[in-house]
């Protein structure tokens, strides 16, 4: 540490995980001997070949799950702050954050109708 | 030089990682090969380091099998086990094949083999198919794909998937894949021409059985009830057989689940089955029952309806469904013993696994009681899967619903729906060839 100072080992650092995955991927072919060829690189469904590529847009449908977790896990920020001056505020901050909780749980209530959490 | 040596020696005493393609006859001695020390059956070439390829593969199937040589990483060696077959056009295309004949000998040749391989006294094999691009790159268009725009043009030379209506109300790519003949979790042979829309199956067209030109014999497990279609046969033996066929098909499907140790501690049991262990089948029966393996990831899921089963012989599908259809209440040996056939109403895939478990239970309890009795009836067997007439086979008549039942689900709903039917392409081909042609006494 003193030698290099503090500049010096973040140099050496960032060098050594330069040349790390260089050395890994050097030793890794050197001991290979054999390349891939064409038929190895193809998908496997059994042994036919593809006849379309796989370029495919489908639906994601875990999208919508993943917006409700968003927009819920977002609503935990507010958490923060009022976890720091909770002690000082006291019952009355409790009360107000169950009002809050109360109006978040409705919401999670409407998206399960709506059928938001299933996949299908 | 070093290096490599210590790694191949360490890789020489794991497991040999083994692809098994089953051929005509093979697929019951393939899963048995689930118990062998020192295999691993892997579900990908790609795992692999030893393809094993078992019995008959009749020659419209020579073209995938290549591809599925192919398709495993170096270091790779292939061991045909060939008990009274032909071995298949591979064989020639190799330098150095293992060809073992006998049952005894192939658990220690695969281990060899995988053991030459990783210390290098085996050179791995090279490629059969040429090593050229079914499709080359062409490098054409802004963004490579040989085309111009984002989805236009032919990515590799391959066309885009085509747009189609998606359950969503959405008009979205539906991929055309065809999955088989040795995909691991179908039966083997059977080739599903799929349209997929993400991860569901839109449309599905079975291909013709590989196997139909094929006279060859049965799998063991199957050979008492083709017997008894043209002889009476000791009920016990029919009934144990039977039992054994649920446990070896209950193996298949806990595998197909994900549940691959107790799979093969059900595989233990199939093989050593007799009529003194119902219980162990009961305490079995009832540990699935209880942990709800089944209910959550089959409850409801492929529910065929009773009309769409009635009059296939679909044994016990069928009776899942509702319907009492049965060969053996038409055989007087079983009206003796006072036998009724098991229904349930559901007809999902929850309820086809609950009903082959009863039926286990029941048959060994046939079994116990049957003593000598034979059966009387012949030309006409209810089998595992259902009734056997010589020229037909509840395989053959299934495969007509099979599109029906898995277009709608989701791939892993369709292959549990796949799963559960017990389909076997190698018994319909061997019960259309008659029994004179198989070399069945």
């Amino acid at each position: 540490m003193s030698l290099l100072g503090p500049v010096g080992v973040a140099l050496t650092v960032f060098v050594a995980a330069l040349i790390a995955p260089l050395f890994l991927r050097g030793l890794s072919d050197a001991l290979n001997r054999a390349s891939v060829t064409a038929p190895e690189r193809v998908p496997f469904s059994g042994g036919l070949p593809p006849t379309v590529h796989a370029w495919s847009r489908y639906h994601a449908r875990y999208y919508v799950m993943a917006l409700v977790f968003l927009a819920f896990d977002m609503e935990m920020v507010f958490m923060y702050p009022w976890a720091v001056v909770f002690v000082e505020e006291g019952p009355i901050a409790f009360v107000e954050m169950g009002m809050f909780i109360t109006v978040l749980l409705l919401g999670v209530l409407y998206t399960w109708r709506e059928r938001s959490f299933e996949w299908s | 030089v070093v290096l490599s040596s210590v790694i191949g020696r360490l890789a020489a005493g794991a497991d040999a990682r083994v692809f098994a393609v089953a051929g005509s006859g093979a697929s019951e001695a393939v899963r048995d090969l689930r118990l062998a020390d020192g295999l691993r059956l892997v579900d990908t070439p790609r795992a692999a380091d030893v393809l094993l390829v078992a019995g008959g593969i009749p020659p419209a199937l020579a073209e995938p099998l290549a591809r599925v040589h192919d398709a495993l990483a170096h270091p790779r060696a292939t061991v045909f086990w060939m008990p009274g077959v032909p071995p298949p056009d591979l064989v020639a295309a190799l330098s150095a094949p293992t060809i073992v004949t006998d049952d005894d000998g192939i658990v220690p040749a695969v281990r060899r083999a995988h053991r030459e391989l990783m210390t290098g006294e085996r050179v791995s094999e090279p490629p059969v198919l040429p090593d050229e691009d079914a499709v080359p790159w062409r490098g054409v268009g802004p963004y490579g794909q040989g085309g111009s725009g984002m989805t236009g043009g032919t990515p590799y030379g391959r066309p885009m998937a085509e747009l189609g209506a998606d359950r969503d109300g959405l008009r979205l790519d539906v991929l055309p894949l065809s999955v088989g003949p040795f995909f691991p979790r179908f039966p083997s042979g059977l080739v599903l021409d799929l349209k997929m829309a993400g991860d569901v199956v839109v449309e599905a067209v079975a291909r013709d059985n590989p196997f139909a030109e094929e006279a060859r014999r049965p799998t063991p497990g199957l050979q008492p009830f083709l017997r008894a279609l043209s002889q009476p046969v000791a009920i016990a033996e029919l009934e144990v057989a039977r039992a054994r066929h649920h446990l070896r098909w209950l193996a298949d499907a806990l595998l197909a689940h994900q549940l691959g140790s107790l799979g093969v501690r059900v595989l233990r049991l199939a093989t050593t089955l007799t009529p003194d262990d119902a219980e162990a089948v009961e305490r079995l029966a009832r540990t699935l029952t209880f942990t709800q393996v089944l209910r959550w990831s089959t409850g409801g899921v492929g529910r065929l309806s009773p009309d769409l089963l009635a009059g296939l012989g679909a044994g016990p599908v069928a009776r899942a469904s509702g319907l009492a259809e049965d060969a053996r209440m038409d055989d007087a040996s079983y009206g003796a013993l006072g036998f009724e056939p098991i229904a349930l109403v559901e007809g999902d895939t929850a309820t086809r696994w609950r009903l082959r478990l009863a039926e286990a239970i029941q048959s060994l309890d046939l079994a116990r009681r049957a003593g000598d009795l034979r059966t009387e009836q012949v030309g006409r067997v209810e089998g595992p899967r259902g009734t056997l007439e010589p020229g037909s086979s509840p395989t053959e008549r299934l495969m007509a619903i099979v599109p029906r039942s898995i277009e709608g689900l989701e791939w892993g709903d369709a292959v549990a729906v796949l799963t559960s039917l017990d389909l076997s392409l190698d018994e319909a081909a061997a019960a259309r060839v008659p029994a004179a042609a198989r070399g069945v006494a």
